[in-house]
């Protein structure tokens, strides 16, 4: 089997989700064509050499349907040559973009691919593609609750309380102020701009660098009320009947911001790299996905984390640095809490609860956030780990080459 | 100029000068229940009238006290081909789209009670006007059986009122009387039928070309939309709503639920009918449909008429008019207002004056919560004929004493020496105990002949069951005299033999019983609920203990060990109770601590010291296994109840134990539990449960036998 290589890796800024978010008056299809033109000029690729061109996009309706990838390809101005594939892992789409196109150049079956993710939760609301997790019969047959629901009992479940996710999410804020403050995101962060040029958003608009445990404190639980008064909760006991009463700790202030954003890796053979006087950055070293419960739906980074590791013949000690996606506090807490991983070594540049989860683009986003972070710490393995609705987990193990 | 003719189902008449053609549902036996006789001749009839020259329109209506009251139960009941069934519910959807599409406007006026398929039919119309009678009940009742609509409910009636308003319909089984059905159910209320006509007449002339809002191009779903995210967080809410109130036991609403939602996305109308065929059908030829049919259905209108149960010579009254009830806690007080309620002039007597304060509370409370739909003068006239009395002497020419005292043989020894002057000639002598052998007490009587047990369930006002119990000596009369008073009050009888615990104590106590012994195996209190409400039963065992209060259970200890010595009991079970009631005072609901902790009468939790009390530890609890154990614990009581002759009719056996206690309605009661197991399967899990957990668990004689005969408790169908 080949390797594949990452040679760049680029994201837009994250914007707020909302009406009033900076990116909401941009295309999702730009917010794609940025990053794929910035892979484009700052690595002076010739696309007639793009063999795919992979995109994770979770809600894939509306304005970000009928196969974003290549329509963002295209207008992008990539060769006629270049395809498209656009696909769903939940939130672990972007992730999912990556390791596809990998697993092809170590196929052999590809040498050159830019994968990625796009979302724009701002414009293409989240869950309105409708879908298959909603039917009555998957409620009869297998059973499903809304991921605040999941994220709550899962808290309950490993005992993690509010007090213990606040205080995350204070950390996550402090650590994404600290990194914006020295500058860490701009190596790989392009400005959005308009056809004239005028930049529409140049850095991360999410972080809410004044938070404080005392403001976090005052917040009320989101799914307290969905989950008593409107009987979510109960939806829970056909799994876990022992549990009474779901603790209900999660909010907005420790939860995954809403936000737009797209983020875009070159990923290829050593052989085409060179050909192509591309530098390699770091070699993909394994990849992989898990299936687990879906009704707690959130555990899966910890089995993720395990195949991963056990493909990589590597052991949690091994690896620098972990970016384990802050869906809700209690994940990666949970998963740290599981595997024994410090948190000095997570998520050291803050996570989504600051910055924001655009959800097709955030597993590509923290696979570059985890690059930046070893070679500007030269550090030399990551590992990047998201949940995913449905109960499955997505990691991947890179190391800098 | 009217023409008339008429087929086994319908009875037509056209007038040529208004162009009316009036259909009237008049199948012989004085019902119209939809089977195929009713099918073939409302088709026939509608081209008939579809055929007459100068017809405008067309209405619908009854020629019996029931516009139509829904399908045959017998042909639900008794059809196990799924394609024969299938291609006859689709055929009665072809039925109802020709007339619905025949491009003319097709009224119906509701002139007596719409159920079920009766209710669909009129949704099929164009228009439904209904008497203005609150006699008349209009709706959807069919998941209390085990289906969903399957005339095309399930279809038309949220593309008319929307989601919301017709889920809460559909999957309640919910059934409005006509003034409430206005803006659901029905588009106009009218005085009487002939108004109704009038009126129809009416729209019809207004209305040439009436069409279905869903067969029109411009059709718009009523908000939200099928396909839109509010509809999908509306539908998850349904979801989730029918989960807590259901535990995912019961198929049909669920069914309802997939069959609405998946059906509603289509924009074909005859394909989504072919949606809730494909449901229906799958429903109808459940287990969990016939079992809930037989005993619902059938069992249930068997009590409610008393068949095969002693009645009064023809002619004969029952001789009842003044009724007394010796104490007057909330049972009493309960049990006086019911009998007021009926009709009876009412004696409560008590003999502490503060008791009969709050007994009068308690009456006017019921009046308030119970009689809203009276009026005011007969709301008087209900509260006038109750007497709250200290004086024994008000009881003189009591035709009917109703002994509800504290639960101890010589207290009620006593009250019976006491007070039996008091009755008239003829006079009953009742108790309500809930499990002193009635031969027992009845020593104390001079007259046993005449004495019976009633046990009424708490609250009385809303328990559907009374338990009649013949004690050694009871005749026959005194029992056809009890099942007329009950019939008067609105209650549902199973007539059973005597012996401790009758019949649902004591099915009712290894419910409890086994709930705390589960708690003391080391069993997540959470979990055992949750098992208990998956396998089907209304209350967790653990709730419905502190509501019956464990002081009760502990009191009735000493009792039973004097009426069932020698049977295997839950003995940890038993030593929980124990602690927790005289350690740790967690007597019950009513204390305010019992399993659960509670506030101002609210459940806020387990009370943590279950855990420490718990002579075991259950790492994960299998709930499957642990339902299964709530259930077979209670069959297997009701088994050997069958066995002793305590239960004369196996129907009492399920009708008590569901309208009494609670017991699974899914599964049809006890026996339909174990014939739905199978006798030989039901012997062998009932075996290992002994093994594993204690010898209270071994098959009684009777089901051994059964299961090596291979016999059933009720025919299989």
């Amino acid at each position: 089997m080949a390797d594949a290589y990452i040679f760049d890796a680029v994201r837009t800024p994250r914007g707020i989700g909302k009406d009033k978010g900076s990116l909401h008056t941009v295309r999702p299809t730009d917010l794609l064509v940025t990053v794929l033109k910035a892979i484009q000029e700052r690595n002076a690729l010739d696309t007639r050499e793009v063999e795919d061109v992979v995109v994770g996009c979770v809600t894939q309706t509306g304005e970000q349907g009928t196969c974003i990838a290549r329509f963002a390809a295209l207008e992008a101005g990539y060769d006629n040559s270049a395809p498209g594939v656009t696909v769903n892992r939940f939130c672990a789409s972007g992730l999912q973009a990556i390791n596809q196109a990998a697993a092809n150049v170590a196929a052999g079956w590809s040498d050159l691919a830019v994968a990625g993710g796009v979302e724009s939760m701002s414009r293409v609301k989240m869950g309105s593609d409708g879908g298959a997790m909603f039917d009555a019969q998957a409620q009869w047959r297998v059973g499903t609750v809304p991921q605040g629901i999941s994220a709550d009992l899962l808290a309950t479940l490993f005992g993690i309380t509010r007090e213990q996710a606040d205080a995350f999410a204070v950390e996550s804020q402090k650590r994404a102020a600290i990194a914006m403050e020295h500058k860490r995101f701009d190596k790989s962060v392009v400005p959005v701009r308009d056809d004239s040029g005028l930049v529409v958003l140049e850095r991360d608009e999410y972080p809410r660098p004044d938070t404080t445990l005392e403001k976090l404190s005052g917040l009320k639980a989101s799914f307290e009320m969905f989950g008593t008064q409107f009987g979510l909760d109960s939806l829970t006991r056909r799994v876990y009947p022992q549990v009474d009463r779901i603790n209900h700790i999660h909010h907005a202030g420790n939860s995954s911001g809403i936000v737009d954003g797209a983020a875009a890796l070159l990923i290829g053979s050593k052989e085409k790299g060179q050909a192509l006087g591309l530098k390699p950055r770091a070699r993909i070293v394994s990849a992989v996905s898990t299936g687990d419960e879906p009704v707690l739906m959130l555990a899966g980074p910890v089995p993720a984390t395990e195949l991963a590791l056990k493909k990589a013949k590597m052991s949690i000690g091994d690896i620098d640095v972990f970016e384990i996606n802050e869906a809700f506090a209690a994940v990666p807490l949970y998963t740290m809490q599981k595997l024994g991983i410090p948190h000095e070594k997570v998520n050291i540049n803050g996570g989504a609860i600051a910055l924001g989860h655009p959800l097709g683009a955030t597993g590509a986003m923290l696979l570059g956030t985890a690059l930046d972070l070893m070679e500007e710490r030269n550090l030399s393995t990551s590992l990047t780990t998201l949940c995913i609705g449905g109960g499955m987990g997505t990691a991947t193990i890179i190391e800098r080459v | 100029m009217t023409t008339k003719t008429k087929n086994g189902a319908v009875e037509l008449s056209f007038d040529k000068d208004s162009g009316v053609a009036i259909l009237t549902l008049a199948m012989a036996g004085g019902h119209n229940k939809i089977n195929e006789e009713f099918g073939e001749g409302l088709l026939e009839a509608s081209e008939w009238a579809l055929g007459q020259d100068g017809l405008k329109g067309i209405i619908i209506t009854s020629g019996h006290k029931d516009f139509c009251v829904g399908a045959d139960i017998d042909m639900l009941y008794k059809e196990r081909d799924a394609e024969r069934f299938y291609g006859r519910v689709r055929e009665l959807h072809q039925g109802l789209r020709r007339l619905e599409t025949c491009g003319k406007p097709v009224v119906a006026v509701i002139n007596g009670s719409a159920l079920g398929g009766g209710c669909e039919l009129s949704l099929a119309c164009h228009r439904r006007i209904a008497v203005n009678d609150p006699k008349i009940q209009i709706g959807l009742p069919e998941v209390m059986l085990g289906v969903i609509p399957g005339g095309g409910g399930t279809q038309r009636l949220p593309r008319m009122i929307g989601y919301q308003a017709s889920l809460d319909i559909i999957l309640q089984g919910k059934q409005l009387r006509a003034p409430k059905a206005k803006g659901t159910l029905v588009d106009e209320l009218v005085e009487s039928k002939e108004h109704g006509i009038e009126r129809a007449k009416a729209w019809i002339a207004e209305n040439p070309r009436a069409q279905q809002p869903w067969d029109r191009r411009d059709f718009k779903f009523p908000a939200p939309a099928p396909t839109s995210t509010d509809a999908r967080d509306m539908l998850l809410a349904a979801q989730a709503m029918l989960y807590k109130k259901t535990a995912g036991a019961f198929e049909a609403p669920k069914l309802a639920l997939s069959a609405v939602q998946e059906g509603t996305r289509l924009r074909d109308f005859d394909r989504a009918l072919e949606v809730e065929a494909r449901y229906f059908t799958q429903l109808a030829m459940s287990d969990q449909a016939k079992d809930m049919i037989r005993t619902l259905w059938y069992h249930r209108t068997g009590a409610e008429k008393h068949k095969d149960l002693p009645a009064l010579a023809k002619g004969q009254d029952a001789g009842i008019k003044k009724v007394a009830i010796l104490g007057a806690g909330m049972m009493g007080a309960g049990l006086g207002w019911v009998c007021a309620k009926a009709g009876y002039d009412v004696v409560v007597k008590d003999i502490k004056q503060e008791a009969l304060d709050k007994a009068a509370e308690h009456v006017a409370a019921l009046t308030k919560k119970r009689g809203r739909h009276l009026t005011d003068e007969a709301k008087k006239a209900l509260e006038g004929r109750i007497k709250l009395t200290l004086d024994l002497g008000d009881l003189e020419g009591t035709d009917l004493v109703i002994e509800a005292v504290f639960e101890n043989i010589d207290l009620k020894h006593a009250v019976i020496k006491e007070t039996e002057g008091v009755l008239a000639e003829d006079g009953i002598w009742a108790s309500n105990t809930s499990a002193l052998p009635i031969s027992d007490l009845a020593t104390a009587s001079k007259v046993p002949e005449r004495f019976v047990g009633l046990h009424f369930f708490s609250p009385v006002e809303q328990m559907p069951l009374l338990e009649i119990i013949a004690g050694e000596k009871t005749d026959e009369r005194t029992i056809a005299r009890s099942l007329d008073f009950c019939k008067r009050i609105g209650k549902t009888p199973i007539v059973i033999n005597d012996g401790y615990g009758f019949y649902t104590t004591r099915v009712f106590s290894t419910y409890l019983m086994e709930g705390a012994q589960l708690v003391s195996e080391g069993h997540a209190p959470a979990a055992i609920e949750w098992a208990a409400r998956t396998a089907g039963m209304v209350i967790g065992p653990l709730q419905v203990f502190d509501e019956v209060t464990l002081t009760l259970a502990r009191k009735a200890m000493g009792q039973a060990e004097k009426y069932m010595s020698g049977r295997a009991r839950a003995d940890e079970g038993i030593a929980l109770i124990q602690a927790m009631v005289d350690t740790h005072a967690r007597h019950g609901k009513s204390a305010g601590a019992g399993f659960y902790n509670y506030e101002n009468g609210k459940r806020t939790g387990f009370w943590p010291g279950l855990a420490e009390l718990a002579k075991g530890t259950v790492e994960a609890s299998d709930v499957r296994e642990v339902g299964e154990r709530l259930l077979l614990i209670q069959a297997a009581e009701a088994v050997r109840a069958v066995e002793e002759g305590i239960i004369q009719r196996n129907r009492d056996a399920e009708v008590g134990a569901i309208f009494g206690i609670g017991f699974a309605p899914n599964s049809g009661g006890p026996l339909s539990y174990i014939d739905r197991l199978g006798a030989r399967e039901a012997v062998a899990k009932l075996r290992d449960f002994a093994e594993r957990f204690g010898a209270r668990y071994e098959p009684p004689k009777l089901l051994v036998e059964m299961a090596e005969s291979g016999k059933r408790f009720f025919d299989a169908v």
